[in-house]
């Protein structure tokens, strides 16, 4: 391509918000399509949620005997552990996408050999991120609502119509405080290149900590702690008091505002990372090495 | 090698000095890296917990009638933990020795490896030996820290017919693990298809709930599963300290047969898996 070609000077003065976020779109397009050349993966896709949900339905099942728990109540506020943990876990798939899918993006680049093209393009580094995480919003999103149809129609589950919307603002907050957790497993993987073990302790604690599939009142204090300062915690808590009660669920002020909080915390936090821990891999020529 | 050696050589159904040869190479490739045997040990941990909080939530104790009733037994920390334990070898027979040349391909030894006069199921058994001795000592860490943990204790002095029962359940999973390895020769990238199969098998498998949850159909496919009597028998014996001997010698019987059929089911997949792919000349690709 000549230095003086159209597309070489619209490609290297492009800049702001909107070219940014349609080199996001790309990647996240990108990505889908190599997801759905895997018929295997497509399928996992579908099977995914159900086969983490279900052992969990068959456990609570064994113990309760029924849809309902005295017991539940007194910890959780509700004698339908069933919804609970339907919306609790559906929500952890989305994490889970995030987590995973986001965390080792760039390591999927590097082991096809396209990490380096990508980072000499002219597109903001976040972005890589960024479009990972927009295609795992997606891919995460339509497993969210496969499994709640699911779960509303086979086992159930009983959801309010009027919390959906706020619902989805609250995902839209989860992501900021996520992108900060994502940047730094972005950060480790580049470091330790065979970072999974990191992503796995990390979002498997996270979720240990998280109100998924119970209350973080049986957990104990010291865990209840660092539960209290995950923005995981804050999320799942208000996507779920949403779906159940709608608008006039109970203590989701308090909740919105402890998430902002973390929000911008792990935000920051994960960016100023992102940003030096780029510039020494850079600096180490590192960014190609396995 | 001699030329008489090569025109002499007869293939073997088995070679069990090559089987050696390799489980000591990857047992000296997993002791370069004995981190891997701890953090084995505490994964299990961090994905069991979740399972086990949410029943408590649920009972509100770590018991309940109705799960008195299902399965026998009055606490389901107990029950569940040792469960996990033997699982520990399921994940290994799939994850590792399913696996096993897919790492060899990564590696970029899988094709000399297969131009050896060897048995390849020789090879595949080496690989199994030494997962079996590392899932050993992950598998302990992890029933020690989880026992700490949780306060809970196991009885002992059932510990020859344990051992029996572990070690034929192991050998039952070899066959699931050639199975996989040849499923993985034809699809070649494993994630997706190693999670869908250790998926499956952890839904019908009676580790935190007893098998009487299962709907009757799925009950029935569980005990094709080799690690269901065995985490029956195995549960029984190490939480009451004894089973009734005409029950525990059903339940042998039953693993006996698993395990020829893993063995004759999963030989013969391996050996079809690796005649198609070899005809395609896929042995090599990604």
């Amino acid at each position: 391509m000549s230095e003086n070609s159209e597309i070489f000077q619209r490609m290297i003065h492009r800049k702001g918000v909107w070219a940014e976020l349609r080199a996001a779109n790309a990647l996240a397009i990108k990505q889908w399509k190599v997801e759905l050349s895997y018929p295997l993966s497509v399928l996992w896709f579908i099977l995914m949620p159900f086969l983490w949900f279900i052992p969990m339905l068959f456990a609570g099942s064994a113990v309760a005997g029924g849809a309902q728990s005295e017991a539940f109540f007194d910890l959780a506020g509700t004698t339908d552990w069933i919804s609970y943990v339907a919306i609790g876990m559906a929500f952890s798939g989305l994490t889970m996408s995030l987590f995973w899918g986001t965390g080792l993006a760039l390591r999927r680049e590097q082991n096809v050999g396209t990490l380096e093209t990508l980072m000499t393009t002219p597109v903001s580094r976040s972005t890589l991120v960024w479009g990972s995480m927009l295609h795992n919003l997606q891919h995460g999103g339509l497993g969210v609502i496969m499994q709640l149809v699911v779960s509303t129609l086979l086992f159930g589950v009983t959801l309010n119509a009027w919390g959906i919307l706020p619902a989805l603002l609250v995902i839209a907050l989860a992501i900021i405080g996520f992108q900060g957790v994502v940047l730094t497993l972005v950060c480790i993987v580049l470091i330790a290149k065979q970072g999974w073990m990191i992503v796995e302790f990390v979002s498997s604690s996270l979720m240990l900590v998280a109100p998924i599939s119970y209350p973080i009142i049986v957990l104990p204090s010291v865990l209840q702690s660092l539960s209290v300062a995950s923005p995981l915690t804050w999320s799942v808590d208000l996507f779920r008091s949403f779906l159940m009660y709608g608008f006039n669920a109970p203590g989701v002020s308090f909740a919105l505002v402890m998430l902002v909080v973390l929000d911008v915390i792990y935000f920051t936090f994960g960016l100023l990372l992102f940003r030096a821990t780029e510039a020494y891999v850079r600096k180490k020529g590192a960014l190609s090495q396995f | 090698m001699t030329e008489t050696q090569i025109t002499e050589f007869k293939p073997r159904f088995m070679d069990w000095t090559a089987a050696r040869v390799f489980a000591m190479k990857n047992l000296k490739i997993a002791m370069r890296y004995p981190a891997n045997l701890l953090i084995w040990g505490i994964f299990p941990i961090l994905w069991l917990t979740p399972y086990i909080l949410m029943m408590y939530a649920i009972g509100g104790g770590s018991s309940s009638i109705n799960f008195t009733e299902l399965s026998g037994f009055n606490d389901f920390i107990t029950f569940a933990l040792i469960a996990w334990f033997v699982y520990q070898y399921v994940d290994a027979s799939i994850w590792s020795i399913g696996n096993n040349f897919r790492w060899e391909q990564f590696s970029g030894t899988l094709e000399p490896l297969f131009v050896t006069p060897v048995p390849r199921i020789s090879i595949l058994l080496g690989a199994a030996f030494s997962d079996t001795l590392q899932t050993t000592i992950s598998a302990f860490v992890m029933l020690g820290i989880s026992t700490t943990l949780f306060g809970v204790s196991y009885s002992l002095t059932m510990i020859g017919p344990i051992l029996l029962f572990l070690i034929t359940m192991v050998f039952a999973l070899y066959g699931l693990g050639f199975m996989v390895a040849g499923l993985i020769l034809v699809f070649k990238d494993p994630s997706v298809l190693t999670q869908f199969i250790d998926n499956m098998i952890f839904v019908i498998s009676p580790i935190n709930y007893p098998l009487k949850v299962l709907p009757t159909s799925v009950r029935y496919a569980s005990y094709i599963i080799p690690s269901t009597f065995a985490i029956i028998v195995i549960r029984q014996l190490a939480i009451n300290g004894t089973i009734d001997i005409f029950l525990y010698l059903i339940y042998y019987i039953g693993l006996l047969l698993v395990l020829a059929f893993f063995w004759v089911v999963g030989i013969a997949c391996f050996r079809y898996a690796e005649r198609w792919t070899k005809q395609r000349g896929h042995m090599g690709g990604f």
